[in-house]
Parts: C-alpha cells; structure tokens; sequence
C-alpha cells in the first residue's frame, strides 16, 4: 500500500506524461549505455563476443555529442547574438564564422582541427576526443546561429519595447523575455540539429575516436560479417536518435504552455 | 490640478523618419497629478510624443526632462525615466511566456529589487484592484484583450510610476471591452496619477481630461484646459473637421 501510494505521489507531482516522458528518456538512455552490453552478450558471434566495444563505443558516441550539444547551444547563442549586433565586427566575425562552417564539409573540419591546427600551433594539440568535441561543437553551433536568429526575431518587438519600458535592462530583456521565447521557438529544429550531430559524431571516426561507427568497423574487419554487425550499429543508433527525439518532443510540448 | 510643477517638460523637439516629419517643433509641459488626452488623425504624432518620453524613440533634436531627468544619451538617465514612467501599448504586449502574476513581478524584482514575497504580495493587490484577481496563474492567450490590458496596466503600475502614459489602450479591444480597460483608468485617473493618454475615445477624454490636445502633421494646434469647450466648439478648423468626421462616424 504505502509503495503504491509513494507511486501515486510521485506521478501526481510529474503532472503529465510529457514529465514522465522527459524523466523516462534521460533515465532510458542512462540505462541503455549502462546496460546495453547485457542483451548484446546473449547474441551469438560476431555480436556477443564484442558486446562490451558495442557499449564503449555507444558511450564515447553519446559523450561526443552531450558536450558538443552543450557548446553547440552556447556558441549558436554568442553566433547569433553577433549577426544580430549593431558592432559591424562582430556581426563580421559572425557572418565568417558560418559561412565558413556551413560551406565546408565536416570532415574535412575534423581534419582540420587534428592535422592542421597542430601543425599551425603545436601546444593547441589535444587528445582525439576533445578535438572532434572541438570541430563538432563549432559545426552544430554554425547550424544553431541560423536557427537561433530566426528564433529571436519571431519574438514579438512589442513585447521588447514592454519590458525596456518597465525599466528592464537590455540584459535583462534578453535573459527574461527574448531567450526563453527563441528558444522555445527554435526547439524544434534544434533538436533536428542534435539528432543530425548524434549520427554526425560518426566522423569523429576519420581521427581515431573510438566511437559506435569505429567499432562496428573493427568487429566486421576482424569477423568478416558485415550483415550482422552494421544491423547491430543501425539499431543501437535508431535507439539513441528514438531516445533524443522523444526528449525533444516531450520537452516542446512541455514548454509550449502559454504560447500563443 | 493647472497650478501643479511641471513634471515632463517637451522643448522644441523634432522627430523624423526620413521625409517624414512626426514632430515638428514641438514644447509642452505636463503638470504632476494632470491627465491629458492627446487626440488626432492617425500619423499626426501622437504616440511619437509619448514614446519620446520614455525614450523608445529618440527624438532627431529638441529637449525633453521627465521628474527632473535630462532624457539624453546615457543610458542611466533612460533607465531612470522608465522605472519613473509607466507605458501601456495599444496591443497589450504581456510576455505570453509568463503566468499573470509573473508579468507583473518581473520587473520590480528586478529593477526595484523587491522580494518575491513584496512583489507577489504588490501584485496581487493589483490584480483586485483591476478586478483579475481570479486569474492570476493563467497565462495572457487565456485571458481576453480587454482582461490583458488590465493586466498590462497592472504590470505597469506594479513599479510604482510616477506618470503613467497610455497609447491607444482601447483601439485593438472588441467594443464591449473597452468599458472595463476606461473604467480601470477612470479610478487611476481619480486617484492623482498622472495620466498622458492618447485615445480616439472622444467621450472618456472629454469626462476625465485635464487637458485636451490636439495634434495635426507633427504639431499641436490646439490645446484647451476645457475639455467641453474643446469638445462642443473647437476653434481650429482641422479640429473641427476632425471631430466633426468622428461624430459621423458615431
């Protein structure tokens, strides 16, 4: 009885699905990358034997794009900021910064920043996961500027010019008023961005990142099964991207109260 | 309330948009504790006065002095004036983000630094005196315009303005709205705020005005302490014509 009502309690304070939603996907991936390799050791070769490189690499491919995300917001953020700026350098640095992104391949970028950027300034040298980190974070981020620009400039003028008038401060205005509302506006496609970037961190593959994709190619190059083993990585993708989707869905639904 | 100090003072301003000239050497003052309807065609520059005063427009040249503050280009002195100067806009613009109650703390917490507890315990007592304190958790797309425009009166009030200025509040509401948002600014007029209104609502103007000006291509070209005088005869002929139309459309 008293579990129950613990239960009970619990839910009623979640409120809504979306809550339990948003809770189930965060403790659901936790889960996956703890657990993954327990149903993948049961599988008959070349899967059960790799199960536990399966689970690694699921966890570096989730690293990668959990920081890279999280820089990915912030630099999308400062991007659009600039391109909005009345300072014509920043708005210039801005501008560059995706252009330049945008108009280059990904891999090429990763490359870039692990071969070349060494090569210009040795002491900027870092380990192969914080270098695709790097080149990830500045990809997403160009990608979020454009998206998080739109954002702000659909939040309504009048409402700007409502809380200057209150005496709010320009900072202030962006933080309470602006912010929240292009960032609910902008969750959509920068969830779009996320998923895109989870299967993008593939590449991280080209510099030796232990990553989901690097591992499959090992387990297939030393078994010789290609069948079973790209399945087994499509799946564990489909599983994550799912995971992320369903997040950003419940999170937009959330967050969508009040809007107009 | 003539012989009160003048609290804003408009000396010889000028606003433009390229050849389009929306005040044109305008001076006036207002007194503390007046209410002034502002009326006139549209693009006469009527809103462009009031947003001059608190400086959501920067006027092309001329002085303006809110309760003693220079309105120049330091941003103190603009931050000064705005959390002296209350403003509600012609479509409400709450922050559809924002519970009622949150948009009306929001600022006092923030410029005036108050305590949840004191800008809760401010805003609700706004929200009776408004008459929405039933809908205080509700967001603003819940509430109807004329209900968001009492709220928005009571978020501007909420900072405790020394002059409240009004910009067409009644113009974007249905017809049986715009009782509620004129009854609310009656009692706030009763209760010695000063008041800049500008307002095509020719009956409340004439029963609350100080003061009545009348605005024509950037200028004022007539000004009456005597708002039934102004009303039943006019002495400008575009005034005349003006008011003249509205009754027609009456």
């Amino acid at each position: 009885m008293g579990a129950r009502r613990l239960v009970e309690d619990m839910i009623h304070k979640l409120k809504d699905r979306d809550s339990l939603i948003l809770v189930g996907s965060v403790m659901g991936l936790g889960l996956i990358l703890w657990l993954m390799a327990l149903p993948l050791a049961t599988l008959p070769a070349p899967i059960g034997p790799a199960a536990a490189q399966f689970s690694a690499g699921a966890l570096t491919t989730i690293e990668l794009t959990l920081w890279a995300s999280v820089f990915g917001l912030v630099l999308g953020i400062l991007a659009a900021l600039g391109k909005r700026s009345h300072i014509p350098p920043a708005r210039w640095v801005a501008d560059l910064y995706v252009w330049v992104i945008r108009g280059t391949p990904l891999l090429l970028q990763i490359l870039f920043f692990f071969l070349a950027v060494p090569a210009i300034a040795p002491q900027l040298q870092l380990s192969e996961f914080w270098t695709a980190v790097i080149a990830l974070s500045l990809n997403v981020g160009a990608y979020n500027a454009e998206v998080i620009r739109a954002g702000i400039n659909a939040v309504p003028t009048g409402q700007v010019e409502a809380a200057r008038s209150l005496g709010l401060s320009l900072v202030y205005t962006f933080w309470d008023i602006v912010l929240p509302q292009a960032v609910r506006i902008s969750l959509p496609p920068l969830a779009n961005n996320m998923v895109a970037l989870l299967k993008d961190s593939s590449l991280a593959y080209a510099i030796g990142v232990v990553e989901l994709s690097m591992v499959s190619s090992r387990v297939q190059a030393e078994s010789f099964q290609p069948v079973p083993v790209f399945m087994t990585v499509a799946a564990i993708y489909l599983l994550l991207t799912t995971t992320f989707t369903q997040f950003a869905a419940a999170l937009e639904r959330k967050l969508a109260v009040g809007k107009r | 309330m003539q012989n009160g100090t003048p609290i804003i003072r408009v000396e010889h301003v000028y606003k433009a948009w390229g050849a389009f000239t929306a005040l044109n050497d305008v001076s006036i003052s207002f007194n503390e504790g007046e209410v002034v309807c502002i009326i006139g065609p549209s693009g006469s520059g009527k809103s462009t006065l009031l947003r001059t005063i608190n400086r959501l427009e920067r006027q092309n040249a001329g002085r303006i002095v809110v309760d003693g503050i220079e309105l120049d280009d330091d941003l103190k002195h603009i931050d000064a004036v705005r959390t002296e100067v209350g403003m509600v806009f012609q479509s409400f613009n709450l922050f559809s983000h924002m519970t009622v109650l949150d948009n009306i703390t929001l600022a006092p917490r923030r410029v005036r630094k108050w305590s949840a507890d004191k800008a809760r315990q401010v805003a609700l007592e706004l929200l009776e005196r408004v008459g929405l304190s039933a809908h205080a958790q509700k967001y603003p797309s819940q509430l109807s315009g004329g209900q968001q425009q009492r709220v928005a009166i009571a978020r501007a009030l909420a900072m405790q303005p020394k002059i409240m200025l009004f910009d067409e509040p009644t113009s974007a509401l249905d017809p049986e709205m715009v009782n509620e948002v004129l009854l609310v600014m009656r009692d706030l007029a009763e209760s010695g705020m000063t008041m800049l209104i500008v307002t095509h609502e020719m009956g409340f103007a004439r029963e609350v005005a100080d003061r009545v000006i009348f605005f024509d291509h950037g200028c004022i070209v007539e000004e009456s302490s005597d708002p039934q005088q102004f009303f039943s005869n006019p002495t400008h002929p575009r005034a005349q014509a003006f008011l003249k139309q509205i009754k027609h459309a009456a």
